[in-house]
């Protein structure tokens, strides 16, 4: 009965107990792979596909679920694994629905962390803000594009408590744009000034005019 | 005389249920061995007559499996009922499955004493006392479809062809379906008589690991699709050292156009009952479950009465044939859905919850059901191993391709003329299936493409129909041999459309665990559906070619990961049709809705009426020249009108003379 | 996946509905089906009675009734038309035949089943009957099944307006 098995990833070498998950492996090499779907001791992951491994034969394992039990070698951080977690959690994100303005784990959320870290656009800056909903600037009357607004800009403005002017560039999903403008309009906004002020940076984006587009439907519903 | 095959025949007969006889199967035909009587001999010989020429000596032989049911075999066995006794015929009415050729569905054959036997092709109620006249009264043939046998004494017998000179019968090697059609599938006695259980009662001689042995070489490998070589799965199976271990048929056929599992089952369960009880026996497993698909009722029906009969003489139990080994079987039925054809789904199900498929590993070999080592194999296998087992291993060997040994069934299916289940030695190429077998095209089609292998499986054009049918020729080309579900497609079907058909499968069946199959498919989906509305651009291309790959390397089980073999195959060989649907916004088939227009030619119309009448949309009305003409506005495009225009004056357009 | 809609008269099951069943949870699937036989689909107190009486929690019986598309969670018409959507069936019109049926009928898109609970249009995975492409199979209130065969819209209106007249005739 062995008692130490030695892992090998991304050329680091570890050694393990026997039983060790390649997941686990991997952070004690110092190695970070994402994952969202295992819970230890209530789900058993190998759902999210995010955690992808590759042998160096090329086959594919979710590295939270496959267990060494003898001397193994593993790659992490090839660039098609990375191309491919960024596609499935772009394919995840597609039916999310996005709200984050009204969202009570806007400061802890896992689909955020996850966009930054495989670089996939779509989320709304209000994923970024440090105010929770109840506290949001757009309660006390003071125009923010927070919520048409591309995160990841990591400006002061939003650090400092102050407005977003959407530098960054547009939002294009037509399902939270939708959500954006009934919720400004809910809160006595118009949609013309929200506009306004977003032509600023904005007037020659290519989303723009799926933003204006969305805005007007909005608005034309009385 | 009541006494049947499977009976003792004499007092001196020391077979019995608390002490069964090892050698038991083989005294059924060449018997009695542990005693010396020709009264006892001819006993036998005399039953093998009865079971081949009925009892008095005249059979007719109804198929009743489902192909044969749904064309009206129950109407022809009544008729048939009727008519023997108003007739006063001295004749046994019995029944059989199919022999696969679905395309004279519903059949009869009669056989008699110094006739030969015949078969009558596409019978109706109305045709069976003529037929009955002509064989037994008249001993005429010559109507008859096929005969297995020529004897020189009907009229008519040289105008009708054999059965084994035809070439849809001749080229077929009918290894594992060689009783189907012919056996009644409920008579365990009829299955022993051709030879039936001879491999149960050879595996027990050989015992467990030799049996592993010879199954290993004869080189079968896993019918159901994967490829697997059998003795492998059994053998790392029975190195397991956790108990109890089970063993499961699968029965659970999901593949469109597929129905060789059905077949079979239907036709000769007790020779998947036999397998499977090989397999529980080589592995050490005494419990076995045939998990039979939802809506194949019958094929459940017909296997569940197997288990019952097969228990009821001692082969199934304890003991059985004083092997010392115990072995029972339950028949699970389904409760729909395709991803059960799916191992570890398949276990899921059976422990009665959602079929999730589980990643492995740990293999069902290691950890199946309930956690304990499981072999899993499909139906078809099952039946090869038994045959194997009886007849040995090299004769199957002797056939097939240098990686896979053996025959195939498979049921060709679309645009042919003769619809049926074949089984060829593998390596037979995709031609002579689909044109020496199954007849090619009907008149006025083109082949365009064939697609092989399901949900799963990918279009091959039809100029690459000479590629041989073996797992890695067909892998090369996009495509797979799956289960052996072929289907033809002709020039009338849009090949994007079939893209989007296998899409719209398999994303309803996704189990929904994991994001790659879940979602991806849905996303493939809605840009097929773009495409075939005439609103894909050359980026949903792009865009398709990627989720594609996302979903075949990341999904979880084979379901997800060959779900994009349709598109990237027809991708692949059919981009011209693509080509049109995205940048001429037309369909060359004529068959997706939104690029078509059905319009009526007004110098043919009639002015019958019929079109207005039938159509469901209210569509169509008289204009003032008292013809009619289609508002295209309202136009559900369901054909209907196209069905019923007695001159055929509807006719689809497409592209830019659509307007 | 149906809604929950309840049925205020549905009483307890008894045991006798499950003999045969396991009462363990692998019988779970088949307990369900008894029950979808004496409703015609799966009522929310009805799974309720298989979880208990296989012994496993709702929540899991409830999972496992939405996930098998033969479980129905919504009541079913008294004919229910099944479309087969084979490959070889699809090929050959089926497609085209539910769409027909379901205009005929006035099915809304999302609604199987026809406001006077007389016909269900439902598709269904292969029967395993291409020969006979496009299949439809009509399963009738007595148990029994009717397949068409080649059907086409002519056949199937032909075939609508026959159960149609039945249930006129019968119910005079």
């Amino acid at each position: 009965m062995i008692s130490v098995v030695k892992v090998k990833i991304d050329g680091k070498v570890v050694e393990v107990e026997p039983g060790t998950t390649v997941l686990e492996a991997a952070e004690k090499a110092g190695i970070e792979i994402p994952r969202l779907c295992v819970v230890p001791g209530l789900y058993e992951g190998s759902s999210c596909r995010l955690c992808l491994v590759k042998t160096p034969a090329g086959r594919l394992f979710p590295s939270c679920n496959y267990r060494v039990y003898r001397d193994e070698e593993f790659l992490a951080s090839t660039p098609d694994l990375w191309e491919m977690r960024r596609v499935n959690f772009e394919l995840l994100l597609k039916f999310h629905r996005i709200e984050c303005w009204a969202c009570e784990r806007k400061s802890s959320c896992s689909l955020v962390e996850l966009s930054k870290e495989l670089l996939v656009d779509g989320i709304p800056v209000c994923s970024e803000c440090p105010l929770p909903p109840n506290e949001c600037l757009l309660l006390k009357g003071e125009l923010c594009l927070g919520m048409i607004a591309q995160s990841g800009c990591n400006a002061e403005c939003l650090v400092s408590g102050g407005e977003c002017w959407g530098c960054r560039g547009p939002i294009t999903r037509e399902d939270i744009l939708e959500r954006a403008f009934t919720h400004y309009r809910e809160l006595g906004f118009d949609v013309k000034e929200v506009i306004g002020k977003a032509e600023i940076y904005w007037n020659s984006a290519p989303g723009f005019a799926t933003v204006k587009k969305v805005a007007e439907r909005v608005a034309g519903r009385g | 005389m009541n006494w049947t095959l499977l009976d003792r025949c004499c007092e001196k007969c020391t077979h019995s249920p608390e002490k069964p006889c090892p050698d038991y199967i083989e005294c059924r035909l060449s018997g009695p061995l542990c005693h010396d009587d020709e009264r006892c001999r001819e006993m036998r010989r005399q039953r093998l007559e009865e079971l081949r020429y009925g009892e008095k000596g005249a059979k007719i032989k109804v198929p009743m499996a489902s192909c044969t049911l749904a064309t009206g075999a129950e109407a022809v066995y009544h008729a048939v009922e009727d008519a023997v006794k108003n007739m006063g015929l001295e004749a046994t009415i019995t029944i059989s499955g199919c022999h696969g050729l679905d395309f004279i569905d519903p059949w009869l054959e009669l056989s008699a004493k110094g006739m030969p036997t015949a078969i009558y092709a596409n019978v109706k109620p109305s045709d069976v006392p003529r037929i009955l006249e002509e064989y037994f009264v008249k001993r005429d043939v010559s109507r008859a479809f096929a005969l297995k046998e020529r004897v020189g004494a009907a009229s008519g017998e040289d105008k009708v062809p054999l059965l084994g000179e035809l070439g849809f019968w001749a080229k077929q090697y009918k290894w594992v379906s060689r009783n189907c059609g012919v056996v009644n599938p409920e008579s365990l006695e009829e299955y022993v008589a051709s030879g039936g259980y001879r491999g149960l009662s050879r595996a027990f001689k050989l015992g467990p690991e030799a049996t592993i042995e010879e199954i290993l070489k004869s080189g079968l490998r896993g019918r159901g699709g994967a490829g697997f070589p059998t003795g492998m799965k059994w053998r790392i199976t029975r190195q397991q050292k956790a108990t109890p271990k089970y063993v499961i048929a699968n029965a659970d056929e999901g593949d469109p156009g597929a129905f060789m599992n059905r077949l079979l089952a239907e036709s000769d369960p007790f020779r998947i009952i036999e397998g499977l009880t090989i397999a529980g026996y080589a592995i050490g497993a005494n419990q076995g479950y045939i998990f039979v698909r939802a809506e194949k009722p019958l094929m459940a029906k017909r296997l569940q009465k197997a288990v019952e009969e097969a228990r009821r003489c001692g082969l199934l139990g304890k003991n059985i044939l004083g092997s010392g080994f115990d072995f029972d079987i339950e028949v699970i039925l389904s409760a729909g859905a395709f991803v059960c054809g799916e191992e570890t789904a398949m276990i899921a199900a059976i422990e009665g919850k959602r079929a999730w498929p589980r990643q492995r590993p740990p293999y069902p070999a290691e950890k199946g059901l309930w956690g304990k080592p499981t072999a899993i194999n499909n139906v078809e296998t099952l039946a090869h191993a038994a045959t194997i087992m009886a007849e040995g291993a090299e004769k199957f060997a002797a056939i097939g391709t240098e990686k896979t040994k053996g025959t195939k069934m498979f049921c060709v299916t679309g645009a042919v003329k003769r619809v049926g289940a074949y089984e060829v030695p593998i390596g037979t190429s995709i031609r002579v299936l689909v044109e020496e077998l199954a007849g090619g095209a009907p008149e006025g089609v083109k082949v365009k493409a064939v697609q092989i292998g399901g949900p799963s499986g990918g279009c091959i054009p039809a100029n690459l129909l000479d590629l041989p049918l073996d797992y890695e020729t067909l892998q090369g080309a996009g495509a797979i041999m799956g289960s052996g579900g072929i289907v033809v497609i002709g020039h009338e079907n849009c090949m994007v459309d079939v893209a989007k058909f296998f899409l719209t499968f398999t994303s309803a069946e996704s189990c929904g665990k994991c994001i790659p199959c879940r979602v991806g498919l849905r996303v493939m989906w809605s840009i097929l559906d773009k495409i075939t509305k005439g609103e894909g651009t050359e980026e949903d291309l792009q865009v398709l070619r990627q989720v594609a790959e996302t979903v075949r390397s990341a999904s979880l089980c084979a379901l997800g990961g060959t779900a994009p073999n349709p598109v990237l195959s027809t991708l692949r060989y059919f981009m011209d049709e693509y080509a049109a649907h995205i940048r001429e916004k037309l369909c060359p088939a004529l068959v997706c809705s939104a690029l078509i227009k059905y319009r009526i030619d007004e110098e043919k119309c009639i002015a019958c009426g019929q079109c207005a009448m039938n159509c469901p949309a209210s569509a169509i009305s008289k204009i003032e020249s008292g013809k009619y003409r289609i508002d295209e506005s309202l136009c559900i495009k369901c054909g209907v009108c196209y069905t019923v225009c007695p001159v055929k004056a509807v006719y689809k357009v497409t592209g830019a003379r659509a307007g | 996946m149906g809604k929950l809609e309840g049925s205020n008269e549905v009483s307890v099951l008894p045991d006798k509905v499950f003999e045969g069943v396991p009462k363990a949870p692998y019988g779970l699937l088949e307990a369900l089906r008894r029950v979808q036989a004496v409703y015609g689909y799966l009522p929310p107190e009805g799974i309720r009675r298989a979880a208990e009486y296989v012994g496993v929690p709702f929540a899991q019986a409830y999972g496992v009734a939405t996930f098998y598309h033969q479980y129905s969670l919504e009541p079913i018409g008294k004919y229910r038309i099944l479309v087969c959507m084979g490959t070889a069936c699809h090929l050959r019109g089926n497609s085209l035949n539910i769409e027909f049926l379901r205009t005929l009928l006035g099915l809304k898109p999302g609604r199987k089943t026809t406001e006077d609970k007389m016909f269900s249009v439902e598709e269904a995975r292969c029967f395993g009957c291409c020969g006979l492409a496009p299949v439809v199979v009509v399963q009738k209130p007595d148990g029994g099944n009717e397949i068409v065969g080649r059907a086409n819209p002519r056949t199937l209106r032909a075939l609508v307006e026959r159960y149609r007249r039945q249930e006129r005739g019968g119910a005079k």
